[in-house]
């Protein structure tokens, strides 16, 4: 009994987890059908499912999602630990962070897009330009979240280690780590995705390959189809990144409290 | 009380059906164009707060005659104006919404536009077309085309000046392939130029402006290549509009031949030069753009359909298929409806004014 009450309410859940995507289909069927936009604007669900197998076998598609999460991976890799590596410094030292945090502030609310016209003057159409503007993306969210993490250990934790005489590999590994990390991973999370949109939009404007650039060159030869196959993938990676890093986040949380 | 409401519900719809029979009555017994506007989209540039249009729209908004007329039919006339930035995508997009129902603009995109199922039709020719030019920075050793090979161009992909530059190439014995093409619109494209983040840039008239404040350096444009070469733009209707509103068509497609044929007298260049070049580029870029011309000044402005305007679609709609921005094979000859051009010279008594041109090679 209790067994099929608890399959009936993890059904539920994931009967509620599909509505959405499956009611957002659905409505698109049905404004292709009912005609209310020309078909060559709005492709209809189907129509986009044969163009990504297309482009999937002609391998156009996976190169494109190669070269853009290539750019993804070095970029995110270079902010993230910048980032991570500002981060304890303005967290752990106070001249640190008096010293940067007005500039750090003021940059922070500048939106990355509004950094491509100069990044591009500065480095270029090649790929310099999208790994930095990446970097930049990812540099952000995790430098605050690691500096939060740093200033949110409490105080009583080192009280504690310096009465129990612990060593400092200790300390690191067994506190501030756990009770950082957390916090840390959220921040990883979050500048992902940044990094992800960021990354489309600027392919948008200025690259040879990936997908935004897929998306851009379908717009100008008018195929609506591919657009909307380079916004379907465009969500599907930023879901997947997502919930990859809520995995491992919900992992390292059980990690925290053996 | 529900009986009475549903009484009246079917009481209401006897009488609409009513209404709209008798209306359907009359609108069968005018058999007039049922268009209460008509909507043209132009190239426009927002110049000190001002929106100025591009050619020959400027020139039929500047006569006015087709404003009166089509007041006379009942309808007004609605200017779309376009970015130059993204001139061919735009339109397209309207075309395919139908939110526009007329458009002067380029071959390229209206080949893709048409393959992909949405249908248009050129109802006046554009002329001998505008000249494309092949820029580099102003250091650069580059001297011809081959030179540039391996080096990157800047090139706004499925804009009319695509075809051309695509012969270009092909008639070096090279390949798209043999560069590194940006696809950047034509802003970006010249700010990557200045800023030496592309090797050459390949653009219309503003190619003078970025020698004048040197950060190009012409290396080649069709004034030296064959008149077949230059990348063209002409008025363009929506196929079921044309198709339903015939008489607004007529007086659209007569003001665009009164406007050409004032525009092709040399009296009038000057003037020309002041009312239809309101881009915020100086005067001076137009004229260097019109100068030493190999089609005269008259001849550029011929709206008819020659072998010029037949042979350019062919091998735009050969090209697009070849370099895959189409999927399928297009019928060029569905795009062409001359009818209200030939109306529009016999009242206008331009009969003969221009001289059709002869298959490629042959200068008029």
């Amino acid at each position: 009994m209790t067994n099929l009450r608890v399959f009936s309410d993890s059904f539920r859940a994931y009967a509620l987890y599909f509505l959405s995507p499956v009611a957002l289909l659905i409505i698109w069927t049905w404004v292709c059908s009912a005609g209310i936009f020309p078909e060559q604007i709005l492709v209809s669900p189907a129509g986009v499912f044969e163009t990504s197998r297309e482009l999937w076998a002609s391998g156009e598609l996976p190169a494109h999602l190669q070269d853009s999460l290539l750019r993804l991976v070095w970029g995110f890799a270079i902010g993230a630990l910048f980032g991570l590596l500002f981060g304890v410094l303005m967290g752990l030292f106070k001249s640190v962070d008096n010293f940067f945090a007005p500039s750090f502030n003021a940059i922070r609310q500048i939106p990355t897009i509004a950094f491509i016209p100069m990044l591009i003057m500065i480095f270029g159409v090649e790929e310099t330009f999208k790994i930095v503007i990446v970097a930049k993306a990812a540099f952000f969210p995790v430098t605050l979240a690691t500096y939060d993490a740093v200033k949110g250990v409490p105080r009583t934790y080192f009280e504690v280690s310096r009465v129990y005489q612990l060593p400092t590999w200790y300390l690191v590994t067994r506190i501030v780590l756990p009770s950082t990390t957390p916090p840390i991973l959220t921040g990883f999370r979050l500048a992902l995705g940044r990094s992800w949109m960021v990354l489309v939009a600027a392919e948008l404007i200025a690259a040879d390959s990936g997908i935004g650039q897929m998306m851009e060159m379908g717009r100008q030869m008018f195929r609506i189809d591919i657009v909307l196959v380079g916004v379907l993938v465009t969500g599907l990676i930023g879901f997947l990144l997502d919930r990859g890093l809520r995995s491992v986040e919900a992992h390292l949380g059980k990690w925290k409290y053996r | 009380m529900i009986f009475s409401i549903k009484k009246y519900i079917s009481l209401t719809g006897l009488f609409l059906g009513a209404i709209s029979f008798v209306f359907g009555l009359l609108s069968d017994a005018q058999a007039a164009d049922s268009a209460k506007e008509v909507r043209i989209a132009t190239v426009a540039y927002n110049v000190n707060g001002k929106i100025g249009f591009n050619g020959s729209a400027a020139i039929v908004e500047k006569q006015g005659w087709l404003k009166d007329e089509l007041a006379k039919l009942g309808v007004k006339l609605t200017w779309v104006p376009v970015t130059a930035q993204s001139v061919g995508v735009t339109i397209n997009e309207a075309f395919a919404n139908k939110s526009i129902d007329f458009a002067g603009y380029g071959d390229l995109p209206s080949v893709i536009l048409n393959s992909g199922g949405v249908e248009t039709r050129i109802v006046v020719p554009g002329g001998r077309g505008n000249n494309v030019y092949l820029v580099v920075s102003p250091n650069s050793s580059a001297k011809t085309l081959a030179d540039l090979k391996g080096k990157r161009i800047a090139l706004h992909r499925g804009r009319p000046w695509e075809i051309t530059f695509a012969r270009y190439v092909e008639s070096n014995g090279l390949k798209f392939s043999d560069f590194k093409i940006s696809n950047l619109n034509p802003g970006a494209g010249a700010a990557a130029l200045a800023a030496g983040n592309v090797d050459a840039f390949v653009t219309l008239s503003d190619a003078y402006q970025l020698e004048d404040k040197k950060v190009g350096k012409i290396i080649w444009s069709t004034k030296s290549s064959a008149q077949d070469w230059k990348m063209r733009a002409e008025l363009w209707g929506g196929k079921d509009f044309i198709v339903q509103n015939p008489a607004i068509t007529q007086a659209v497609v007569t003001a665009y031949v009164k406007a050409a044929h004032w525009t092709s007298q040399q009296v009038n260049f000057d003037e020309y030069l002041k009312i239809a070049n309101q881009n915020g580029q100086p005067e001076d870029v137009f004229r260097r753009e019109y100068a030493n011309d190999s089609a005269t000044w008259q001849s550029r402005w011929s709206p008819l359909f020659d072998d010029l305007v037949s042979d350019h679609y062919a091998n735009a709609a050969q090209y697009s298929r070849k370099a895959n921005l189409i999927r399928k094979d297009l019928n060029v000859n569905q795009l062409f409806e001359p009818r209200f051009l030939n109306t529009a010279l016999k009242t206008l008594k331009l009969e003969g004014y221009w001289q059709p041109r002869k298959s490629a090679g042959k200068v008029s």
